[in-house]
């Protein structure tokens, strides 16, 4: 009577493939609109002496641990995280880890985000996003606050009635 | 009983009027298929060729009467009269025309019903033993427990896309009904020796074709330390789960490759940094409140020489149906919606109906489902019994077969669900066609029989007395068979009997389980104590010789 759970998982797995091949972004407009460099997580950890004076941002994919960002966090001047795949929802656990336990200070970008996360996006920690698509004549204020009330503590709750 | 206040009432139809719009923006052809199912599925809605089937919660599987009416009227509204009652505390209904989904859900909010996380891969609905706050021996009332995790877990911001779904279930009493160690996560209400309530946590566990017991990463988590234990084995999962093969993507398979020891200690590194967050707290004012608001409705009656009926079908109806309530002067009343050649858990519109009436008058209004598909009056008064059963019999509602070997559990099967293997409902019939001597039932006791039609496991074969696993061999229906599984006392899964048996020698095959059993029984032994005695042998010789 359900729905195959074989086409959920398969669909989940052609996500993750597709989302783990496609080129990173090299490159973000942050929140004064200045284009930032983004580097590999693993580009990061090796060049961090160079890197850290160059003003760069870390892009974070879904993959990457976010742990190995820690004790150089604040020599990075913006972290993207990749929302790209609709289902992998590792990016909410990073921008919690990084905003809420690091403190990390600066900008978090959701990049390649989708309308219907943005409140989940934003009240996990990240700061600004760039949508990865969208459609004619929506309000974006619909997806960022959609809710009077939140049940849960999380990174952020500004706005929300608390009922916890 | 407790209700959602107004501004509970307001989140259920904000998240209503946001599913009517992701909806509309789909038919505009602005909202693709892939993301608009991950969407829906999060609201219960499954898409299928030719009808749509919609999950509704029964969360912690308490109803009032007035929401049962709900559930009927939309059955007679919106379906085809009927909804299915699930083994996990949900109803489901089948026939749903998408352009009405949202008045539907915008009904069922006015009584405080909803879909939310029905399906998809997130926290499901958090199940409750069925039995809460009603048994002798129980260490507290799980329900205000698992309505303070569900809240906290409704949308949550971080763990609404897992790699896989994500079930919760909560027990309080002395037995699991409740079957904790075949979840995803399970929590144990205990005490530890300075009296203090707390939680003993197992994760892991699972049907399906990989059957596993949950591991216990915690024997005792403080009562207000539970949100914070359940983030950091949530987020533990979240990162480190499987998301690359479509087999592995639950818990359990993250349990068992890391080993159950390195996944507790990943969970309790993570915990250590959050444990003391006054925010993750559990609110202790918001709990006495719920305590309150689940407060039992009844106190205790004396009945000085009551002698009840005496009439042949009530007494052999009460020996199964009817079981000691904690609160003198009451009973618990167990109501099957089980008939032959039937899906179990599906009811009419119209029983809907006079089973919130018959509750009205005799059981205070209230109503619980169970993982036997089955509706429970949880405070019926002794004097009553009678007069309820009485009404039962009218209504075809008393088969005197309920809590016998005839109670079986099955999926849809073959017959009605795509993913089937072979049928479960004929062979449930012909089990129950060879079966029908009601002596004989009533000396064989409450034997679990399970059936389901797939490696999905839906009618938790694994976990049953005799389970029946349906599957193809050369194009034609086989079945295997698994013995001696329980959860009740303690979770064992059951083993394999040996090679698959066809469909047309199934039944034959059960029967000579049971003959093995009740030829070896000694006094008032329970099948699974049979089974631990005497061993697989002899049930493998008789069926297999």
């Amino acid at each position: 009577m359900s729905e195959s759970n074989e086409l959920e998982a398969l669909s989940a797995t052609l996500g993750a493939k597709v989302a783990e091949s496609r080129p990173l972004d090299t490159s973000v407009l942050n929140k004064d609109n200045e284009s930032i460099k983004l580097v590999s997580v693993e580009q990061w950890i090796e060049n961090v002496n160079e890197l850290s004076k160059l003003g760069v941002g870390v892009i974070v994919k879904p993959s990457d641990d976010v742990k190995l960002l820690k004790d150089t966090l604040n020599d990075v001047a913006l972290i993207a995280l990749d929302f790209n795949n609709f289902d992998d929802g590792r990016g909410y656990s990073q921008a919690y880890l990084l905003s809420k336990r690091w403190k990390y200070a600066e900008e978090i970008i959701g990049i390649n985000a989708h309308l219907d996360q943005l409140q989940f996006m934003l009240r996990s920690g990240v700061t600004s996003y760039k949508l990865l698509e969208s459609y004619e004549g929506f309000d974006e204020h619909d997806y960022t606050n959609g809710f009077s009330i939140c049940y849960q503590a999380a990174a952020n709750n500004s706005g929300l009635k608390e009922k916890f | 009983m407790y209700q959602y206040s107004p501004e509970d009432s307001k989140f259920l139809v904000e998240r209503v009027d946001q599913f009517e719009k992701q909806l509309k923006r789909h038919l505009d052809g602005d909202l693709d298929a892939a993301k608009f199912r991950s969407l829906r599925l999060r609201n219960g809605l499954y898409m299928e060729l030719h009808a749509h089937m919609l999950r509704v919660a029964i969360p912690y599987g308490t109803l009032n009467t007035t929401q049962l009416r709900a559930l009927a009227d939309v059955a007679d509204k919106y379906d085809r009269g009927f909804g299915h009652f699930t083994t996990r505390q949900n109803i489901q209904y089948n026939w749903i025309e998408l352009s009405e989904i949202a008045n539907l859900l915008r009904e069922l909010s006015s009584v405080g019903l909803h879909a939310i996380q029905t399906s998809g891969k997130a926290t499901r609905n958090i199940t409750a033993d069925p039995l809460s706050g009603l048994t002798e021996g129980e260490i507290a009332d799980a329900r205000p427990y698992c309505e303070l995790i569900r809240r906290w877990f409704n949308l949550h911001p971080e763990f609404s896309w897992l790699p896989g779904k994500f079930k919760i279930a909560v027990n309080g009493a002395k037995l699991d009904e409740t079957a904790l160690r075949v979840h995803d996560l399970g929590l144990r209400l205990v005490r530890n020796k300075e009296g203090e309530l707390g939680f003993t946590v197992y994760v892991g566990g699972g049907l399906g074709a990989a059957a596993m017991v949950a591991a216990e990463t915690a024997s005792f988590v403080p009562v207000e330390d539970i949100l914070s234990y359940l983030e950091s084995a949530m987020r533990i999962y979240n990162l480190k789960g499987r998301r690359d093969h479509l087999k592995k993507l639950r818990i359990k398979f993250l349990v068992r490759e890391l080993g159950a020891k390195e996944y507790s200690r990943l969970v309790d590194e993570d915990w250590k940094q959050t444990r003391d967050d006054p925010e993750l707290k559990l609110n202790l004012t918001h709990l006495s409140e719920l305590e309150k608001d689940f407060a039992l409705p009844i106190k205790p009656l004396a009945f000085d020489g009551f002698e009840d009926k005496v009439d042949f079908n009530y007494s052999i109806w009460k020996k199964n149906n009817v079981r000691a309530h904690k609160i003198s002067g009451h009973s618990i009343v167990n109501v099957s919606l089980t008939k032959l050649g039937a899906a179990p858990g599906d009811a009419t519109s119209e029983q809907m109906r006079i089973l919130a009436d018959l509750a009205d008058q005799y059981g205070y209004s209230e109503l619980r489902t169970t993982k036997r598909q089955t509706i429970v009056f949880p405070h019926v008064r002794k004097d009553q019994v009678f007069d309820l059963w009485q009404s039962l019999e009218k209504y075809g509602l008393a088969s005197p077969h309920q809590g016998t070997l005839a109670q079986i559990v099955a999926c849809p099967g073959g017959d009605y669900c795509d993913l089937a293997k072979a049928v479960s409902i004929p062979i449930a019939t012909r089990v129950q066609q060879r079966f029908d001597d009601m002596d004989k039932l009533l000396d064989i006791g409450d034997l679990n029989i399970n059936i389901s039609g797939c490696e999905n496991s839906c009618a938790h074969h694994h976990v049953a007395d005799i389970g029946l696993l349906g599957m193809q061999k050369n194009g034609e229906e086989y079945y295997q068979i698994t013995v001696a599984g329980e959860t009740l006392y303690k979770t064992v899964i059951g083993k394999k009997l040996g090679p698959s048996v066809s469909g047309d020698n199934v039944v034959d095959a059960v029967e000579d389980i049971v003959n093995v059993y009740l030829d070896n029984r000694e006094e008032e032994e329970k099948f699974t104590e049979v089974f631990k005695r005497i061993g697989i042998k002899p049930f493998k010789e008789k069926v297999y010789e």
